[in-house]
């Protein structure tokens, strides 16, 4: 248990992430309050990351169920091992012609059968998913539930279901309680509305891309090997590349990787060469490379074109200075 | 501290923003592991447990300080560090000058505070009642404080300032008055400025909710500014996501009616031949769609949108073309698929320059039979993006009678309003009869609703 928000960021400092006040204090109120917590934000920022952090700072084990579309409950949950079930009736026949030898009628061959129904309907023969192995979890674990928007409304109901009462009932076994209570981390990019249900459930965290100081640390954390001065120029380009209408804007995941290989380059520092050959690491579509360009361009034209401070006086123009008589 | 929660939660709903009876108790037990003592942590700990939405993230930071602003510091009597002679000096000038200085001067010396029925008072005066726009704050502030005589309030300071000057006051001792007598000034407008977005979140509290305005999906084309154009573009991924999820959903209630033997067999040799799953099939037939666009210059925006939702569902499509028409017809696939759509409108329209009555479908349609025929066969939907209005030429019904002979569907999407269509030079009444169906496009709701339409 975290004992205040502080706790919080320190533990999450300590495990190399950078975290906001506001992130420290969603995560403190969500194992306070005992609700999952909903984090949405563009891709890249490092929601995937916050959830291995959490887990590893709170010294519990992660298990991550990766969302898609077609995500059903076979998937999340858990499916019955119908090869190995196969497979034992087959290497059993022996035993089970021997058991219903003795039995006089078809009815009660079928009635010694059911009696022996729990050994191919047990636990042994199923096959836990993410979903089940966090709930059947000895030890405290986090449940990383990744990009939940990509899935479809009835995963999503059906999962509302399991995170409120952290019990799955399986026909053939019964009723699984979750003897330790997960924390429960969904993430989302935003490409659709979620349903209001699970908003409410949740505590919402919006992740943003960092402002320049957060990312420049994050880049001297990351990379430390890159030069100050360097660093410093390459996360005010990544922040320019932002302002522009790129049609996928450069991830801090992407501005480590960039970083990184500034560092393999032996770059000393951000000239036009190092930046046409590395812009690809940044912006993975070639039409925001272009944009990019042209701005880049455009921006290098201006600079040309002021004209240099005047502080010696001197008047610059087509108006001459009227002389005093 | 409950009570001004509930009152803030009350100022939510009234803005608009869906707050439920959960969240507002999440938000008290938030508060009570977090504390208050901490402002930005209990902000924070407020806009996790009601703030759902990124679109209500703007009207918490406007409520937010209405509701729970900071304290502002009390006014402090002028003077209270000088020496007993120059209090003295002080309390002579003030005499002197009894008649000329205002009431404000004489209340920021005495570091009289601003009494609560005072300040309604003044509130009165101003009418601040009548805004309900915590924007229109600073204005009313700063009327607020006009009505007490803040305008004069430096000449009197240096009156006073002089005054004391030719009695003899030290300067340090000046200046130090002079700074007491404005950071009271500064702390009495923040005061005002307090009280009016307290009583302006007292009157939101007791608002009903309002009606927000028209979403964007809902406005006409021809009315979104540039930057609600921009904005509904990034709607426009959202949007195919849940079209794309609505036709996935169709798909699978369509399946699983006729066995398929050849996959079900196929799949349990694992299981021995001993069909353990069975399995159906599936009708996996993507549509394949002839879009005919009008290239007038009203119909920009409409063709900017149909082409985006079009891109955004192209995994759902087995092959799309698109042509453009005005004076005569061209192939425009290539421009929209190899650049982004907004300035593929631009590349297409500089190939159909601006002619005074221009348009004319009947003669673009017997290019179209002329030249592209191949495009459509009998799984192909045929959709016209246009008004129907043909400058009163040909509008050439026989050659659309063929195309509905030819391909399996042909309709036609219309961004004017039902009771236009006929109206004048538009033969729409003419093709209505002849095509599948006609669609009503006048904003991004009705184009949702047709292009799903296309998919079922």
């Amino acid at each position: 248990m975290f004992k205040s928000t502080t706790d919080v960021i320190d533990c999450l400092g300590e495990q190399d992430y950078i975290a906001t006040n506001e992130i420290g204090t969603v995560l403190f109120l969500a194992e306070r309050l005992n609700k999952p917590v909903l984090a949405e934000g563009p891709a890249g920022v490092g929601k995937t990351e916050l959830a291995k952090a959490w887990s590893a700072a709170s010294g519990r084990e992660l298990i991550r169920l990766q969302c898609y579309e077609g995500l059903d409950e076979t998937k999340a949950l858990y499916e019955w091992e119908y090869a190995k079930q196969m497979l034992y009736t087959q290497l059993l026949r022996d035993k089970l012609q021997t058991l219903l030898s003795d039995s006089q009628s078809l009815a009660q061959a079928a009635d010694r059968l059911a009696a022996e129904e729990d050994v191919f309907f047990s636990q042994r023969f199923l096959l836990a998913r993410p979903l089940l192995k966090a709930i059947t979890s000895e030890k405290p674990v986090t449940l990383l539930i990744d990009e939940i928007d990509r899935t479809d409304a009835e995963f999503e109901a059906f999962l509302l279901e399991v995170l409120s009462d952290f019990q799955v009932s399986v026909p053939e076994i019964g009723t699984i309680k979750a003897k330790t209570q997960p924390l429960v981390l969904l993430t989302s990019n935003n490409t659709r509305e979620l349903s209001e249900a699970l908003k409410r459930r949740c505590v919402y965290l919006f992740i943003d891309y960092p402002t320049l100081e957060a990312e420049l640390k994050i880049v001297r954390l990351k990379v430390p090997n890159l030069a100050p001065e360097l660093a410093k120029q390459a996360v005010d380009l990544v922040q320019k590349l932002r302002r522009l209408d790129l049609k996928k804007n450069p991830s801090v995941s992407e501005t480590i990787d960039w970083a990184k290989a500034l560092v393999l380059l032996n770059a000393k520092t951000l000239d036009k060469e190092t930046l046409e050959n590395t812009l690809t690491i940044l912006l993975k579509h070639e039409a925001d490379v272009q944009r990019a360009r042209t701005s880049m361009q455009r921006e290098e034209q201006q600079q040309r074109r002021r004209p240099p401070d005047l502080d010696d006086g001197s008047f610059s123009g087509n108006i001459k200075p009227i002389k005093r008589i | 501290m409950e009570d001004r929660i509930v009152q803030f939660i009350a100022g939510l709903r009234a803005a608009g923003v869906r707050v439920s009876l959960a969240e507002s108790q999440d938000a008290a037990q938030a508060t009570l592991h977090i504390g208050i003592t901490d402002r930005a942590m209990f902000k924070s700990a407020l806009s996790a447990t009601l703030i759902k939405e990124k679109k209500d993230v703007p009207i918490f930071e406007k409520l937010f300080p209405l509701y729970f602003s900071m304290g502002v510091p009390p006014l402090i009597p002028v003077g209270g560090q000088l020496t007993p002679e120059q209090q003295a000096l002080l309390r002579a000038a003030m005499r002197a000058l009894i008649g000329e200085l205002s009431d404000l001067v004489q209340r920021l010396m005495a570091g009289k505070q601003l009494s609560r029925e005072e300040m309604e008072r003044l509130a009165k005066m101003i009418r601040s009642d009548r805004s309900n726009r915590p924007e229109d704050i600073p204005r009313l502030t700063r009327q607020m404080l006009q009505k007490m005589g803040m305008g004069d309030l430096m000449e009197q300071i240096e009156t006073l300032l002089q005054q004391l000057a030719e009695m003899g006051m030290t300067r340090e001792a000046l200046d130090q008055i002079r700074q007491e007598l404005e950071s009271n000034a500064q702390n009495l407008e923040r005061q005002v400025n307090q009280f009016l977005g307290q009583s302006l979140a007292d009157r939101l509290t007791e608002q009903p909710p309002q009606k927000g305005e028209p979403d964007l999906m809902d406005r006409h084309f021809g009315s979104l500014s540039e930057s609600e154009i921009k904005e509904l573009r990034h709607e426009v991924a959202r949007l195919a996501a849940r079209l794309r999820s609505r036709i996935a959903l169709r798909q699978k209630k369509g399946d699983g009616k006729i066995f398929d033997a050849k996959t079900t067999m196929r799949e349990n040799i694992r299981h021995g031949g001993v069909p353990f799953e069975m399995h159906w099939k599936k009708k996996r037939l993507k549509p394949k769609f002839a879009l005919i666009c009008d290239m007038s210059e009203s119909m920009r925006d409409v063709i900017e949108f149909m082409l985006r939702l079009m891109y955004e569902l192209h995994d759902q499509v087995s092959r799309a073309r698109s042509f453009g028409f005005y004076d005569h017809l061209e192939d425009v696939t290539d421009e929209f698929s190899s650049n982004r759509p907004d300035e593929a409108i631009i590349y297409v329209k500089r190939r159909f320059p601006y002619r005074p009555y221009g348009t004319d479908l009947g003669f673009c349609l017997a290019d179209f039979f002329h030249t592209y025929m191949d495009a459509i066969d009998h799984r192909t939907t045929v959709i016209f993006l246009g008004d129907g209005r043909n400058n009163y030429n040909d509008p050439r019904l026989d050659l659309v009678q063929d195309l509905t002979r030819r391909a399996r569907k042909v309709v036609w999407f219309n961004p004017e309003s039902n009771y236009e269509w006929g109206s004048g030079d538009s033969d729409m009444l003419k093709y209505q009869p002849l095509v599948s169906t006609v669609h009503q496009v006048s904003n991004l709701r009705q184009l949702a609703e047709a292009v799903d339409k296309l998919f079922s």
